[in-house]
């Protein structure tokens, strides 16, 4: 599925960045943008063959994993993506663990005390996460944290090999800004998931010979629920993914997500295409790597397959 | 202020005065502090490196660091020797002889010679070169390298402002055997100025290192140089005031007063030549008709718009698009700061538009001052008569459609001038065949008139003559000036001796120091 994926998010890409108004020469060139200037620019790109032609080139040098070259800059595209893959992994790892961490005993605790007050209180937080816009919660996070106390930089990005304290600190305002508004859905999948375990036979059973709540959730519930949570969780993950776009800009982090914004607002397929094709390929391989867990909790999925 | 004396002399200028300006330019060895890495921050990308292609302002903050220029600006826009030790125009004002330092290098360790400097503008001067300011050097008839250090532009008309041509980041000097030889100076540039190029990454930095062999003894004092990228205007600010970009001037207005209030922050902003104006498309109805264009101008309320839109650092243009600061300025006062709905509605009866008549006013949606000021010239159309309304659009749509195809009823522009001279002001904004005559305007008397101008012999002359453009424009105000934003900068106080550019370059960096 890898391969036909990626042709289809590529074709897409390409036809939408040459649908929308706007030229990569004008862009480019601003106000002093002759029709000298802009003729030259146009062909020293390949910009003024049709549009089919420039696909097929792309994707020709694309295949020898030649990703072209920046319209704006001539900067060389496929180093620079593998240079920020690391960084916008690490980020949206580490808000995705942090989602995890708030999801999974919040969900928990909200299923197995489903409708008593805690599971009111834990829907009512989880609503609010999910529904906080992650740059709000971003700028205010830099107020206290950054401006007020001082405890973390406002922005910026340090190589973890170059100083780990700083590339931590640098990291924690982003992620929980990512991982809070994340964790909004994971808590109600995990609970709706308890919920419905709750509802077994099997826990029933639990129940009648005396496991009290913890018993239950750790040997009964917690196996079964977290598969459906994983398959969602993967979902998020690409989300979380197509979020640091936004982040990465307001804390000066420089990921993917900020190379993707360059190519939009320069119309600069050879950058937005790469970009977004490292972004296709982190989606695929945590999909796959949520299906592959999925298999390995509940072996029953192993063996419908193989049937 | 006082345009060089150097103009004065225009018969026979010889200028030997690189010891005289070099200390005029310079602080002594000794007083400054070496060492150390400034962060300052931009808001946007650069459009590459090339001299000859780097069209944005953006490009040309880097190439100033990198490339190195025949003549320099200093701080008040006074031209001082650059690679060029001294130079001379001959009697009839047409040749100029430039000669070079001796022992000039680039960064790649070859020697900067004559033929450089040819090399450099014979790749700029064909009409199809793409370079984005052609114009300022359509006047050199050709080019010849006298001898290794010496060289001559003969020139087909008197250009006034030549020296501050020499002086543009498009004028920069190339490696001719390097770009010969297939080199991608949009990629990495290789110039003899005071910084060497060192890397990259689009939407994050733009990293340099000290030039030791830069031809001015002494300079620059620090070791290293990044411009960090924030288009974030709030991620800019909080990175001024926590103290992790130590220099920016990009402030925004709306945060300026906290930045500056800061302890740790010196405030170095001054008036420059960022100026907005109002386009109105000569070719969509009533607008076509000046009357109505002075109608315009004369009820705008430009105090109300740097109030709003520039939080009051910003100066109403009354008159002209020349600035106060500038020798070209003619003291002409026009417009009511606060505007004249009387007296516009009398131009409006004179024109004899109906009321209601519908006008659209088209603005970029990211461009925080522009669509500050919308609302208040929406308000202000809306006075005399017209029923306005506003529309937006994101940049790249914004210039192919209203900069391509001229599809707008009115828009609003800013220009951050690269040069001090009133021609860059004027001819960008009323040249006929300006890439920014979007709106259809333009006549040949103006023309003509800016091109007298440009060509004049003496100041006098062409102060006159500027003054006669600007009541022309005014006239028939085929654009409306409105503002003039300040050179917002602040950096931090451990930086000394930093001059701030009223054109918002940074050469002058190299004279800086941090404590």
């Amino acid at each position: 599925m890898f391969i036909p994926t990626l042709i289809t998010a590529s074709i897409i890409l390409f036809i939408a960045i040459n649908v929308v108004p706007g030229s990569a020469a004008r862009a480019v060139l601003g106000l002093q943008a002759t029709p000298q200037a802009i003729k030259r620019f146009e062909h020293k790109h390949g910009l003024d063959r049709p549009l089919y032609v420039q696909y097929v080139d792309w994707a020709g040098k694309a295949v020898k994993g030649d990703l072209g070259t920046s319209f704006q800059n001539s900067v060389a595209v496929g180093p620079e993506v593998l240079k920020r893959i690391p960084i916008t992994l690490q980020l949206a790892g580490t808000a995705f663990l942090l989602a995890l961490l708030i999801a999974i005993p919040l969900g928990s605790l909200a299923g197995l005390r489903h409708q008593k007050r805690a599971d009111g209180l834990i829907t009512t937080i989880a609503t609010l996460f999910g529904s906080t816009p992650n740059f709000w919660l971003a700028t205010l996070l830099v107020y206290f944290f950054s401006l007020k106390l001082g405890w973390f930089p406002t922005g910026g990005f340090t190589p973890f090999r170059e100083d780990p304290i700083e590339n931590i600190k640098g990291m924690i305002l982003p992620a929980i800004s990512l991982g809070i508004v994340s964790s909004g859905l994971l808590i109600r999948i995990m609970r709706a998931s308890v919920i419905e375990s709750m509802e077994s036979n099997y826990v029933e059973t639990a129940k009648a010979k005396g496991a009290g709540d913890v018993r239950l959730l750790t040997h009964h519930i917690f196996r079964n629920s977290i598969i459906p949570f994983l398959t969602v969780g993967a979902v998020e993950f690409g989300f979380l993914v197509g979020s640091v776009v936004i982040i990465e800009d307001v804390f000066r982090i420089p990921g993917i997500g900020s190379l993707v914004l360059v190519g939009i607002i320069n119309r600069d397929y050879p950058v937005l295409l790469a970009a977004s094709m490292a972004v296709t390929v982190i989606v695929l391989v945590v999909n796959l790597m949520a299906d592959l867990c999925s298999q390995l909790i509940d072996p029953r999925q192993v063996r419908t397959m193989e049937r | 202020m006082e345009y060089p004396k150097i103009r004065n002399f225009m018969l026979l200028s010889v200028c030997l005065f690189s010891g005289l300006t070099m200390s005029a330019n310079t602080t002594l060895a000794g007083e400054g502090k070496y060492g150390g890495e400034l962060i300052t921050a931009f808001s946007a990308d650069p459009g590459g490196f090339d001299p000859a292609m780097g069209p944005s302002g953006m490009s040309h903050v880097v190439i100033e660091q990198v490339y190195g220029t025949l003549i320099n600006l200093d701080a008040n826009a006074q031209p001082y020797p650059g690679l060029a030790e001294s130079w001379t125009q001959s009697e009839d004002g047409l040749k100029w002889t430039f000669k070079l330092r001796s022992n000039l290098t680039f960064h790649n360790g070859e020697a900067l010679t004559a033929e450089d400097v040819v090399f450099t503008f014979n790749r700029l001067l064909p009409e199809d070169s793409g370079y984005s300011y052609r114009s300022q050097i359509e006047t050199i008839d050709s080019i010849v390298a006298d001898d290794e250090l010496t060289v001559t532009f003969n020139m087909n008309t008197v250009t006034g402002p030549f020296e501050i041509y020499m002086a543009f980041p498009g004028s920069s000097i190339v490696p001719k055997d390097l770009v010969e030889s297939g080199h991608d100076l949009n990629a990495e540039p290789v110039g003899s100025g005071p910084f060497k190029f060192v890397s990259y990454s689009p939407r994050d930095s733009i990293k340099f290192v000290k030039n030791e062999n830069y031809y001015e003894p002494g300079r620059p004092y620090l070791d290293a140089l990044t411009y960090r990228i924030v288009s974030d205007p709030t991620a800019l600010s909080n990175g001024l005031k926590s103290g992790e970009i130590h220099f920016s001037n990009e402030v925004p207005p709306k945060d300026w007063k906290a930045i500056i209030s800061k302890s740790n922050m010196t405030d170095a902003s001054l008036e420059g030549s960022r100026y907005y104006w109002m386009i109105p498309n000569h070719e969509r109805g009533a607008l076509g008709n000046p009357l109505v264009r002075k109608a315009i101008s004369t009820v705008l309320n430009r105090e109300a718009i740097v109030k709003a839109a520039f939080f009051g650092q910003a100066t109403p243009m009354l008159g002209g698009v020349i600035p106060e600061w500038n020798w070209g300025y003619a003291g002409i006062s026009m417009s009511d700061p606060g505007g004249n709905i009387e007296k516009a509605k009398e131009l409006m009866a004179q024109a004899g538009v109906e009321v209601g008549t519908p006008i659209s006013l088209m603005m970029v949606s990211s461009w925080p001052p522009m669509m500050s000021m919308a609302p208040i010239i929406q308000a202000n159309l809306n006075s005399i008569g017209f029923n306005a309304k506003i529309e937006t659009m994101e940049v790249p749509r914004y210039w192919d459609e209203v900069w391509g195809t001229s599809d707008f009823d009115l828009t609003v522009m800013y220009w951050l001038s690269p040069l001090a001279d009133p021609d860059d002001f004027v001819t960008n904004t009323y040249a006929s065949t300006s890439a920014t005559n979007v709106h259809n305007g333009g006549s040949k008397k103006m023309d003509d008139l800016m091109m007298a101008a440009k060509s004049a012999v003496t100041l006098a002359e062409r102060k006159s003559l500027y003054k006669q453009q600007q009541e022309l424009s005014l006239e028939d105000m085929d654009v409306i000036p409105v503002v003039n934003g300040w050179v917002l900068t602040a950096h931090t106080d451990r930086l000394k001796n930093f001059k701030p550019m009223r054109t918002g370059f940074l050469k002058t960096l190299k004279e800086a120091w941090l404590d």
